[in-house]
């Protein structure tokens, strides 16, 4: 624009100064419109920035993974080694049951981390030790609380926690739960109540429960956007790749263990047959001494037997014998007698003789010592020749000289004397033997004397002896007999006792019979035991890994729904806001330079050109524009987001800190939205006026025609108006573009109210209507896997006996993929075991017509989002995915009204038609008696006592689905709140704008009614009949409206697990027009004065 | 001595910022029942003020205005609204009908309110206008228009019929015949008239004629014998 010359400027200035009222109205009206679409635009941004800062902040894990047989040390180091896997933490956590007085709570245990998912302490502080644990906040403890927990299980607490009693010392929350929903568990009634951290030493577990990633990068991306879901996407994808490996290596470990445990049975085992062998052996040896025994025994008493008789025999012989000896003691003793008188007289013989004997034998022995000394001295003479010829020494003369000097002194020579010896000694022996014979022969009477005597004292002494032995022998006779005696009775005790050792033998027979069968079957028990185990390690499947995202936290998906919700929302609704702003400033404008007609003929005469002619309203209507978008995108972002985050604070408390940074794309776009439609609306209301001539400008326009309407020629009805209103009706017609632009106002205002109240309606309408008019059942119990055919029975009786059960049916419950064409779709295939009493907890029917449907054996029910989504309708045919056997064809026998989940129904007969085989039922869904307000306790008793049973995996209750869902849809309250406040501030401005323009059009007409004698009200009335109609008219607009944007933004703004209400409540229509009638009286009211304000003097002005 | 309406030692002080300008600085005049009377002068000399005080569009700071023996000085905004809609019939120089309302609907407006009205067809087939009862302003001419003012302000049945201009925007001989209408009316029905006009050529058709100069009454003439609109020359 060219630099305004001064006077101009001055004009500028003083147009803006002069109707201050129209630049603000400009100006606030773009700010509205711009704040509303930029600021409801952000929000989205922004709810996802404050989350994002929030899990940045609290180090919130980007992937959680887990097996089924836990995480090992090695595994988290492995895990951390992964491409693109920043950090890898591991960490425990489990659930347990805490019984206060009157309920049972479940409570999720996890332990403190060192670096993820940071908890933030509210109140006191952090658990340090063993036996300290920091509570949920929203869960109602306090600080100082004792907590016994109980496993819910079998196990024992002590399997996995060191300690069963925690003392509280904080409160505080996790970035794990963003909201109030805790999960679900496998005990208790199902739901987890609140969460429980404790120090990692707390846990007594070998592995880690799970372990968390954080990945390379996350941090610096947005959380709930594109690019942050495809990077964890990618490296959950490379966790996912050496999660085999880690399971396999984990099987093996466990295979190693059990085999080594295994080994340990099996030496067990060995040692074990071994002992028994060995005792066996020892007890058979035992029998088989035993049995030696007793035949010896038995050989020795026969032998005793035998003894006994022959003893007998030998004793009578002996007796005999003893007899026979008696009588030849009686004639040895008469020859003892006879023998000693024969000695008597053989003694005194030899006493008589011996003297002379002895004498004899002195003499011969007086002779021969004589001659044995001659031989001496004889034999000393030779000794003493042989000495000297025997001496070497001495010189043969001397020799012959020695010898001869011997020879002489004897006198004899040497031969000689050998001569004489040779003849001494033979006489010398002679005289010896003699005397010797006589010595003999004296000594030898006398030893035959000495033996006589002996020989008698021994037949003495022998018939003493046998005297004695007779004695002796009779004696032992006698003692034989009582020996015999006593070896008999003996014997006889010994037979005794044979009898007994072989009933004891018997019985150690068979009591080894026993014994060796009773280890034979132990071991046999043991090998089969010791097999079973092996098939059990041979059968150790590998641990299955789970690999999740932050979706696997509750609440998380919600919080980017929700952002995504706002998105869409933002989408419609600031759009349909900004248009009517934009088209109220287009207006006023337009009108601006009406008004101005003279003044611009006046710059055209003067010679001015049309630019700057025109710079003075472009730039009136830029600095309005820019200035509104300036307030309105400074105030609109910081404000709006930080309402509509704040709301959604009520749901996601957790939220420390909520960022609305500037975001100056959507900045941009609304005000340059803005900028260019007010600067196009004055440009074409300026170009349309600088055509004309001057001339033609100064002069007042050609009055407006008026013209006849449709009505008139309803010439009864017509008739029938008064002046006022055939003014009236005229005048609408008349100024068309104010005409729609009201109606577009207005029924934009109570579109976008109605869109308010009926997004509410839908909203809180569907936890209502499915669960109130389509799954009425209470509750469903989830079976394990694994359960027996008795404890089904045992469950169902348990179910059937219990008095708060109205009824329950077995229900196959199915994950399964539609698919139709290309489009696929994940639904629960439901199939009712007990098709009779299926009205009892559902009911199939078409939302628009109520119209009752009933499932047969010739197709089955779809939800009718699931429907819309595949793009299928009733009578058509759809296939449930089976990428092993092929898809299954499945008819669609109808499409039933549903607002949660995906459905698809089949009676028993149709699934075994579609799939060949009769259904596995794994669930059981009952319903309650009507109980009032304890209901839902008395539900949840009745869950207690269902999950005692075996067998029974879970109990969830429809209350508690829905209570999430209320939770989870309140927070849409404020936002709506805010699109309503909104709605009426721009139903005002619109209204005010409008009004304003109306009645600056038409001074000089309410003048002249005025002159005319109009009282104020019957003035008033005049302009606020139009403003009625329009409004009435505008609200019939905004109906339709309304209810075309509502339907369109429900469906923007509803995810696809869930179908929102179609329907915009009575009261919701009532509300709004309500509301838009209120505003405008308000306006009305307002206008009141402005109308009293005109004055008549201006009905005398000339035409401008 | 009272006319039918007496003005006496009206005064009215508009503030303008700091400034008090007197508009109407002390005008007394009569008018008799039936009189055609004229208020002449210059622009700015004061006569819209009396005619704004007259027709009860404006009130006087000082003096009496009686209108039929009523002091509307003393009016409320209501009452004055009252003696609008019930004593005053105005002609206005730009007719101020309501565009988009036929001939017929236009005096029909005004007579909807009023008490005794006067039939609206045969007002406008005495003003001329009997074949363009049911056209639209913009379908009439200047002078047409200006008829169905007249028609809409004698169909009150008004005590005072006040004519600001009436010929201003009109052609000359449109003028003319206007004023005859208005001079017609006044004798034929006996209308109290009063005309507002800066053309003093026309004074002679007056029964009185006002002239107003500076905020005060410089004169006043009455005329014995006025003549016929037709023949006075401008």
């Amino acid at each position: 624009m060219k630099k305004m010359a001064k006077p101009t400027r001055k004009d500028f200035y003083m147009e803006i100064k002069r109707s201050p009222g129209r630049f603000l109205s400009i100006l606030f009206i773009v700010a509205l419109g711009v704040a509303f679409l930029s600021g409801i635009r952000s929000s989205e941004p922004d709810m996802r920035l404050t989350g994002d800062a929030y899990f940045d902040a609290s180090e919130l894990m980007d992937i959680k993974a887990l097996s089924t047989y836990g995480v090992t040390e090695e595994d988290v180091a492995k895990m951390a080694g992964v491409d693109g896997v920043e950090r890898a933490e591991g960490a425990y956590s489990g659930d347990f049951l805490y019984n206060t007085s009157d309920e049972q709570r479940a409570l999720h245990v996890m332990s403190l981390q060192e670096k993820m998912n940071q908890v933030a302490v509210s109140e006191g502080r952090l658990p340090e030790r063993n036996g300290e644990c920091m509570a949920d906040n929203e869960a109602g403890y306090k600080i100082g609380d004792i907590i016994t927990l109980t496993s819910g299980t079998e196990d024992p607490v002590a399997d996995t926690l060191k300690t069963d009693t925690l003392e509280v010392v904080g409160l505080g929350s996790s970035p794990c739960y963003l909201s109030f929903g805790r999960g679900s568990t496998t005990v208790g009634d199902g739901s987890v109540s609140g969460f429980l951290v404790v120090p990692e030493e707390t846990f007594d577990m070998d592995v880690y429960t799970e372990v968390y990633l954080q990945i390379e990068g996350a941090k610096e991306l947005l959380a709930f956007t594109e690019e942050y879901d495809d990077l964890i996407e990618i490296a959950a994808e490379n966790v996912e790749e050496i999660t085999d490996e880690r399971a396999k290596a984990r099987r093996q470990e466990i295979v190693d263990e059990a085999n080594e445990e295994l080994d340990e049975a099996r030496a067990e085992l060995e040692e074990g047959r071994a002992e028994a062998e060995a005792e066996l052996a020892d007890a058979a040896q035992k029998i088989s001494d035993a049995e030696n025994e007793l035949s010896n025994a038995r050989a020795q008493i026969s032998n005793g037997r035998t003894q006994i008789s022959n003893a007998r025999a030998t004793l009578n012989s002996k007796q005999a014998e003893l007899n026979a000896a008696r009588a030849e003691y009686e004639t040895g003793v008469q020859q003892l007698e006879d023998g000693k008188a024969q000695y008597e007289q053989g003694l005194a013989q030899f006493e008589a003789e011996r003297p002379s004997a002895e004498e004899q034998i002195a003499a011969g022995r007086q002779q021969l010592e004589e001659s044995a000394g001659q031989i001496a001295a004889l034999e000393g003479i030779l000794a003493q020749i042989a000495d000297i010829e025997d001496n070497a020494e001495l010189p043969e003369e001397e020799k012959a000289a020695a010898i001869a000097a011997i020879e002489a002194g004897a006198g004899m020579s040497a031969a000689q004397i050998d001569g004489a010896l040779a003849a001494a000694r033979p006489a010398y022996e002679q005289g010896l033997s003699e005397i010797q014979a006589a010595e003999g022969q004296l000594s030898a009477t006398e030893a035959m004397l000495a033996q006589t005597q002996a020989d008698l004292a021994a037949a003495e002494e022998e018939l003493a002896a046998a005297s004695w032995q007779l004695e002796d022998g009779q004696a032992q006779i006698n003692a034989g007999w009582s020996e015999l005696k006593a070896k008999e009775r003996e014997l006889s005790s010994g037979e005794a006792e044979l009898v007994s050792g072989e009933a004891e033998l018997a019985d150690a027979r068979q009591e080894y019979e026993e014994g060796k069968a009773e280890a034979e079957a132990e071991i046999a028990d043991a090998e089969a035991k010791i097999k079973e185990a092996e098939e059990d390690i041979a059968a150790i499947e590998k641990p299955k890994w789970y690999v999740y995202d932050r979706s696997v936290l509750i609440e998380y998906s919600g919080f980017g729904e929700n952002a995504e919700r706002l998105g869409a929302i933002g989408k419609v609704f600031p759009v349909l806001f900004f248009l009517v702003a934009a088209l109220i400033s287009l207006t006023t404008m337009t009108r601006m330079v009406e008004e101005q007609r003279i003044s611009i003929g006046t710059m055209k005469a003067l010679g001015y050109g049309k630019m700057s002619i025109a710079s003075k309203y472009m730039g009136y209507a830029l600095l309005a524009t820019v200035g509104g978008s300036v307030i309105g995108v400074l105030v609109g972002e910081k404000v709006l987001p930080y309402i509509i985050v704040y709301a959604y604070g009520i749901l996601y408390r957790h939220l420390p800190e909520i960022l609305v940074p500037y975001d100056w794309g959507y900045a941009i776009m609304a005000s340059g939205a803005a900028i260019f439609c007010t600067m196009f609306a004055t440009w074409a209301a300026c170009y349309r006026e600088l055509e004309d001539q001057p001339a033609a400008l100064m002069r007042p326009p050609a009055p407006k025609k008026g013209r006849r309407v449709f009505l008139e020629r309803v010439a009864v009805v017509w008739r029938h108006l008064s002046f006022t209103w055939k003014s009236t009706v005229r005048n609408l017609m008349r100024y068309k573009k104010r005409f729609f632009m009201t109606i577009f106002g207005i029924g934009g205002c109570m579109a976008l109210m109605l869109v308010g109240f009926g997004l509410k309606d839908s909203c809180y309408e569907i936890a209502e209507l499915q669960y109130a008019e389509i799954q009425f059942h209470d509750g469903s119990v989830y079976l394990e896997e694994d359960i027996t055919e008795g404890q089904l029975e045992e469950l169902k009786a348990s179910l059937e006996d219990d008095e708060g059960v109205e009824g329950y049916t077995d229900v196959n419950m199915q994950n399964v993929t539609l698919v139709n064409g290309k489009t696929e779709r994940s639904a629960y295939e439901t199939v009712f075991e007990n098709m009779e009493h299926i009205s009892q907890y559902i009911d199939f029917h078409d939302r628009r017509s109520k119209e009752k449907y009933r499932l047969t054996d010739d197709g089955a029910i779809i939800t009718e989002k699931t429907a819309r989504l595949l793009g299928v309708e009733a009578g058509g045919t759809i296939e449930i995915k089976d990428e092993e056997a092929g898809n299954k064809k499945i008819k669609i026998s109808h499409i039933c009204e549903n607002y949660m989940g995906h459905y698809i129904y089949m009676t028993p007969a149709y699934y075994e038609e579609v799939y060949g085989s009769a259904p596995e039922y794994n669930s059981i869904i009952f319903s309650a008696k009507e109980n009032g307000e304890n209901g839902k306790e008395q539900l949840e008793e009745i869950g207690q006592r269902v999950l005692k049973k075996e067998g029974a995996l879970s109990v969830s209750y429809i209350h508690d689905i829905e209570k999430q869902l209320d939770d989870m849809l309140r927070s849409l309250n404020l936002v709506i709140v805010v699109l309503i406040i909104s709605a009426g501030a721009l139903a005002f401005v619109v209204l005010y704008n409008l009004n304003t323009v109306n009645i600056a059009e038409r001074k000089r007409e309410l003048a002249t009614l005025k002159v005319l004698g109009f009282y104020d009200m019957e003035v008033a009335e005049y302009v606020y009949r139009e403003n009625i109609i329009l409004t009435f008219l505008g609200a019939a607009v905004g109906v339709a409206l309304g209810r075309f944007l509502h339907l369109f933004i429900i469906q923007t703004v509803e995810v696809d697990s869930a179908m929102f209400g179609r329907n915009i409540n009575m009261p919701s229509y009532l509300y709004s027009l309500a509301l838009t009638v209120l505003f405008s009286l308000l306006i009305n009211g307002v206008m009141y004065f402005k109308l009293r304000r005109i004055d008549m003097v201006e009905s005398l002005k000339s035409i401008e | 001595m009272s006319g039918f309406v007496t003005l006496r030692d009206v005064r009215k002080a508009y503030r303008m910022g700091e400034v008090e300008i007197l508009a109407a600085d002390g005008i007394d005049f009569e008018i008799e029942k039936g009189e055609f009377a004229v208020v002449v002068g210059p622009s700015g000399a004061g006569k819209t003020t009396v005619l704004n005080i007259l027709g009860g569009m404006d009130t006087a700071t000082e003096g009496e205005v009686l209108v039929d023996g009523e002091d509307i000085a003393r009016y409320s905004q209501r009452r004055l609204t009252a003696y609008r809609r019930d004593d005053i019939g105005f002609v206005f120089q730009f007719y101020n009908l309501i565009p988009n309302l036929t001939a017929l609907e236009n005096v029909e407006l005004a007579l909807q309110i009023c008490k005794d009205p006067m039939d609206a067809r045969e007002v406008l087939v005495e003003v001329g206008l009997g074949e363009r009862l049911d056209n639209f302003p913009a379908q009439l001419s200047g002078g047409e228009q200006q008829r169905v003012s007249i028609a809409r302000a004698l169909a009150k049945n008004p005590k005072l019929l006040l004519c600001d201009e009436p010929t201003g925007a009109l052609d000359y001989n449109t003028g003319k015949s206007i004023l005859k209408l208005l001079q017609d009316t006044c004798r034929g029905k006996g209308m109290t008239v009063i005309l507002i006009t800066h053309n003093s050529a026309i004074a002679p058709m007056a029964d009185r004629v006002i002239k107003i100069k500076n905020g005060r009454v410089s004169d006043i003439a009455r005329n014995r014998s006025p003549i016929s609109v037709a023949h006075i020359e401008w």
